[in-house]
């Protein structure tokens, strides 16, 4: 049975006003997020993960700008919204962001009971000591103790500030939170702790995550569908078995990209990996926007604008490879 | 080798001309050079330079005359400032000697002049006969007998030395009760004698235009008598380019002559400090330590030490040069991007590549002169814009107090004489805002010049 | 076996640090312990990996190779002489054989200065190359060697104008201008993009074998070590705790944070998929200013007994194929099996957080 879609996003398109040109950084974007569900974006850097994170609080970045599509939440499109309501029923309430290094968000000179209160109080008329009450609630459920509110950021580890940033970004019981990269300055066994902290979350509370990050492993570890993000578009949508199961991904480029993630308990002599970089935004390749860099080619790949088409349920590739005519 | 450099020059120049205000503080560079190199046309007070403070040397000027072009702007003109030379010189010989001239004055303006003088120079025994004959034909007559066997200067000034002649001359033409009831002393002589002789020639005289003819007649007793020079001098309401000063000084001449000495104070002193500070301060900054507890504590003497009681010393000492002021300022105005300089080479020297050529095996100074002050230059570059209009007016409160170097004439030299003799109170804004303008025009000079450097040096600012 | 290019005999690096009042009157001093005792040899030819959390201090052990910080104590010797305590002329050689390539290549370079600037300084410093156009000759070489041709689209750019990858090749470029014999590598891909992490670590590989380098790759990333390593050394809050072949130390790994340090790693297998992992570790790394008396891994080890932290602190031992181990129960963990470590695991990360 289909679950119930909280976030739909079609045709999104934004765009980078630059001196160099207009950078086509999303470039119409179409997918949805159900309930409940961990949908993982990977792709190098410069591939628009990010961009398109920001883009789904309609809070672009300047020279940035959202100039097509929607972004339907529960039905309703915030592109349509005032600054105002998305500040007041949107951002934090209904869409929650964990910023790549969001332990550097924590003001180092206020303690975390502060810097919670202040976030709760901008939207909730409270009483304090349900506040409190709700404050230490959820930094319980991400595994912290009560005193972590009278501490400063600097008293605590960087595993422990990611998680009060988690505990932050889920109090006003958002249905969507985005991570960005939360895991990248962090080392492995902490990564290892807040990644399976998120899983548990997802089940505890319910709540839909949009994991980006550039590594396909973790993607593995936490997300049921992962989209692959190349050059502003998607090239490949499937969930984790179609994605990461024996046959492997559809698209050459998760292939490789696939390929180019080292795996720990393998023994390879040589690592592959995907020569060149990713196209310049400004004036991207014509037809596949992967084909200067993809081994298996068609003739039509470089001249042929690629749909992004289903060849199985639940699974959409962009990739002439792939479709049968 | 050669042709390399102006390769690199053309394409410095392609780059400095994309940034707009570098071209603009470049347009003023240019413009204060011209104005340095072409000062002798432009000084209409062709010895500004050495007689400045000479008084007597401005003494036919008006005092506190408005710029010319203030006329442009008002309905009723101003009277320009005039010298008229002799014309139809009769001199008779035969006899008692005598020498007659007249001086054709003409009047087109909406106010009277300031003053008229009659400026002679003679030398032993003569009688003057002075007559001034208006439009009207009204006349205003004056004699004087002068006997002396040297040579002597005469100034006849309508204002301080012909107020009753002129009462009387006018007089008639107002209300007896009226006329009567004024102190003849203390009527507006010039402006009674450029007036219509009319009701209200006393209180507020409407002007009477045309052609005001000034005639001497000098009679030469003994064979030394002669007539040196003579002429008639029309003070007028506004002189020159800029108007004149409360000394009767041409402000136009003055700043001219200041450009170059605001020039060399400017650059010099902000080029000399800052260099040496910027030098100092990355120094204390990278090795830190004791080296940066020592020369500390030398800056901190430095900021302590008053300048200016250290400055009345010296100048006892010495004779007050405008050179030894640069270095004296030197001296003390390093001290100025110390603190930031050293601050910025803490947070410098913490970057990796600093670490990498640590690595790599570069020496302290390699790394302070190639890593680190390079860094530093657009800093220098905003400090030394700041330091130039610092200078400027450093020098000008050092020359107010008497020390300052009194062979040369400098902006803030005009600017302090405004200020001291309440020229702001008294509304004399030609005097205070040009030199305070150039000041800043200076001081914007380098600025922009520097923001420009900078976004070229910088390559990280180039992008995007 | 051939000689050792590199030995280590207990390099040990203590930072004072800023004292109270009180501590000062009562002559007290505290120090972080950043490497505390440290010893390993490394042969020519050998890629030698350094693996381990922030703060545990490969990253100083990599700076006191380099020499750029003073040895507190112990001996460090290069091609056979003792480097130790060297200055001056000795010091300035010492850093034309030993090279260090930098975590963040952007910010190993001089953002003013072009890659041609960044490639000539090493020649410059040492004054190698009778003139510039010797120099230029083999800037240019170098250039072709990681791959960044033709050398004449790259000479005159930034920094900033060169992809992450093409700056840690400019940046390996620079460490090879003197022809060093050892290369200390700090997390060369650790900032690069997956995809081309690869390509980095296989032109690195490449200029490893046909010029003989030796490399000391510092890295937290096991995966990586794995692939690039011929040995490798886990270290733990300054001191080394496990070390061995890298194939055999992470799939038989002896020593409890080396399994716990493999545990943690994401893989994308499909068998692991979505399962919540074990990570058989408690609580966070301690401070090293204050390191637990005994072995030092006690408090966060699920198997330590009371002997653990009252006996003296465990040493490598050799458990035979060169594979070393600091830990007094080894066997005993290795015999527990699988099914205590199921079980063992339950009461680890999710309870214990």
């Amino acid at each position: 049975m289909e679950k119930e879609r909280v976030l739909e996003v079609q045709d999104l398109e934004l765009h980078y006003f630059t001196r160099k040109g207009v950078v086509r950084a999303v470039d119409k974007l179409s997918f949805f997020l159900r309930k409940g569900e961990t949908l993982g974006v990977v792709g190098e850097s410069g591939c628009g993960k990010t961009t398109m994170g920001t883009a789904l609080l309609n809070m672009p970045t300047p020279p940035g700008r959202i100039i097509g599509g929607k972004i339907l939440l529960e039905g309703q499109d915030i592109l349509m919204l005032s600054e105002s309501e998305l500040r007041r029923r949107v951002r934090w309430e209904s869409i929650a962001m964990v910023f790549q290094g969001a332990m550097n968000c924590l003001t180092p000179v206020y303690t975390i009971e502060k810097q919670m209160r202040e976030t709760l109080q901008q939207h909730r008329q409270m009483e304090k000591k349900d506040a409190t009450d709700r404050m230490k609630n959820y930094l319980n459920l991400v595994g912290l103790s009560d005193d972590v509110l009278r501490r400063y950021p600097h008293e605590l580890s960087g595993g422990m500030k990611q998680r009060v940033v988690i505990a932050t970004a889920l109090f006003l019981e958002p249905k969507v939170i985005i991570c960005d990269e939360p895991t990248t300055a962090l080392d492995v066994v902490v990564q290892a702790q807040i990644i399976n902290l998120l899983k548990d979350l997802k089940e505890q509370v319910g709540v839909s995550f949009i994991f980006i990050t550039h590594d396909l492993s973790i993607e593995a570890e936490v997300s049921d569908r992962i989209l692959v993000m190349y050059a502003g578009r998607i090239a490949e949508l499937g969930t984790n078995a179609q994605i990461y199961g024996p046959q492997g991904p559809a698209h050459p480029y998760t292939q490789r990209l696939l390929g180019a993630t080292p795996r720990l308990h393998e023994e390879v002599e040589e690592l592959a990996f995907i020569p060149g970089t990713p196209p310049d935004l400004v004036a991207p390749p014509e037809g596949c926007r992967f084909h200067p860099r993809c081994p298996v080619l068609l003739e039509r790949c470089a001249h042929d604008d690629v749909p992004l088409r289903e060849i199985e349920p639940d699974h959409m590739v962009a990739c002439w490879r792939c479709f049968d005519e | 080798m050669k042709r390399d450099r102006m390769a690199q020059l053309r394409s410095f120049w392609k780059e400095f001309r994309q940034v707009r205000f570098g071209v603009v503080g470049l347009v003023l560079f240019v413009v204060f050079l011209i104005g340095v190199v072409f000062e002798g046309p432009l000084l209409t007070y062709r010895d500004t330079n050495t007689r400045w403070r000479d008084m007597l040397y401005w003494t036919n000027s008006p005092r506190y005359a408005m710029p010319v072009w203030v006329n442009w702007f008002t309905s009723k003109d101003y009277a320009k400032s005039a010298v008229i030379e002799p014309h139809n010189v009769v001199e008779q010989t035969d006899g008692l000697r005598s020498v007659t001239m007249d001086f054709p004055y003409e009047y087109q303006a909406g106010r009277p002049p300031s003053d008229v003088l009659v400026d002679l120079a003679i030398t032993g025994q003569v009688a003057l006969s002075i007559t001034v004959e208006r439009p009207d034909g009204r006349t205003l007559t004056y004699t004087k007998q002068t006997s002396s066997s040297g040579s002597q200067q005469l100034r006849i000034s309508v204002d301080q030395n012909l107020r009753e002649r002129v009462y009387q001359m006018v007089a008639s033409a107002e209300d007896p009760a009226i006329a009567s009831a004024r102190n003849p002393k203390q009527i507006n002589a010039v402006g009674a004698l450029f007036g219509k002789a009319q009701h209200g020639i006393f209180s507020e005289p409407e002007v009477l235009n045309g052609t005001y003819k000034t005639t001497l007649q000098v009679t030469l007793v003994g064979a030394t008598a002669k007539l040196d020079r003579a002429q008639v001098v029309i003070a007028g309401g506004v002189s020159g380019i800029l108007g004149t000063d409360g000394n009767k000084r041409d402000l136009w001449s003055g700043l001219v002559a200041g450009t170059k000495w605001a020039l060399i104070i400017g650059l010099l002193t902000s080029l000399i400090s800052v260099a040496v500070g910027v030098v100092y301060g990355v120094t204390s900054g990278y090795f830190g330590g004791w080296v940066d507890s020592l020369m500390n504590r030398i800056y901190e003497i430095f900021v302590s030490i008053p300048l200016l009681p250290i400055l009345i010393v010296l100048s006892a000492v010495f004779k007050p040069s405008i050179w030894i002021m640069i270095i004296m300022m030197c001296v003390f105005f390093w001290v100025g991007p110390v603190k930031t300089v050293r601050s910025i080479a803490l947070q410098l020297k913490e970057n990796a590549y600093i670490e990498a050529a640590h690595g790599l095996g570069a020496t302290h100074r390699r790394i302070l002169f190639k890593h680190m002050i390079p860094q530093l230059v657009p800093y220098a570059f905003a400090s030394m814009a700041l330091a130039v209009p610092g200078a400027i007016t450093y020098e000008a409160s050092i020359s107010l107090i008497g020390l300052g170097d009194a062979t040369v004439v400098t902006w803030g030299q005009i600017l302090f004489d405004a200020f001291s003799s309440g020229a702001v109170l008294q509304g004399i804004w030609w005097w205070i805002v040009p030199p305070g303008l150039a000041i800043a025009l200076m001081g914007m000079t380098f600025a922009f010049i520097g923001f420009a450097m900078d976004t070229i040096l910088n390559p990280k600012l180039r992008t995007r | 076996m051939s000689e050792p290019i590199l030995v280590a005999e207990n390099l040990t690096k203590w930072f004072p640090v800023k004292r109270s009042v009180t501590q000062v009157m009562r002559r007290e001093r505290t120090w972080v312990r950043a490497v505390d005792g440290v010893s390993f040899s490394v042969e020519k030819g050998e890629i030698f990996g350094l693996v381990g959390e922030s703060g545990c201090g490969k990253t100083t052990t990599g700076k006191l190779i380099m020499k750029l910080l003073d040895i507190t104590d112990g001996r460090l010797m290069l091609q056979g002489e003792d480097v130790t305590h060297i200055t001056g002329a000795a010091l300035a050689q010492h850093r034309r054989h030993v090279q260090m390539i930098f975590q963040d290549p952007y910010a190993s370079m001089n953002p003013r200065f072009t890659v041609e600037d960044v490639l000539m300084e090493p020649l410059e410093i040492h004054n190698v190359g009778k003139d510039r156009a010797e120099r230029d000759v083999w800037v240019r070489e170098i250039l072709d060697e990681v791959k960044l041709s033709p050398p004449e689209e790259f000479l005159a750019r930034h920094p900033h104008m060169l992809s992450g990858g093409q700056r840690q090749r400019a940046a390996t470029a620079r460490t090879l201008m003197l022809n060093p014999s050892v290369i200390v590598a700090d997390e060369p891909v650790s900032m690069i993009d997956l995809s081309t992490r690869a390509e980095i670590l296989a032109m690195m590989k490449q200029l490893q074998r046909e010029m003989g380098l030796t490399y000391i790759y510092i890295t937290h990333d096991l995966s990586t070590a794995r692939y690039f390593t011929d040995r490798l050394a886990v270290m733990y809050l300054g001191k080394i705790i496990e070390m061995g072949k890298a194939g055999t130390l992470i799939d038989m790994a002896l020593h409890p944070y080396t399994k716990a340090l493999i545990g943690a790693v994401c893989e994308p297998v499909s068998g692991r998929v979505n399962r919540i992992k074990d990570v058989p570790i408690k609580g966070e790394i301690p401070a090293a200013t204050n390191i637990p008396a005994g072995c030092r891994f006690h408090p966060r080890c699920l198997y330590s007994v009371p002997e653990c932290w009252e006996e003296e602190e465990p040493t490598l031992a050799d458990v035979g194929d060169g594979h070393m181990v600091a830990c007094r129960r080894y066997r005993e963990i290795q015999a527990l099996g699988d099914a205590a470590r199921t079980s063992d695991a339950s009461l680890g990360l999710r309870r214990t957080a």
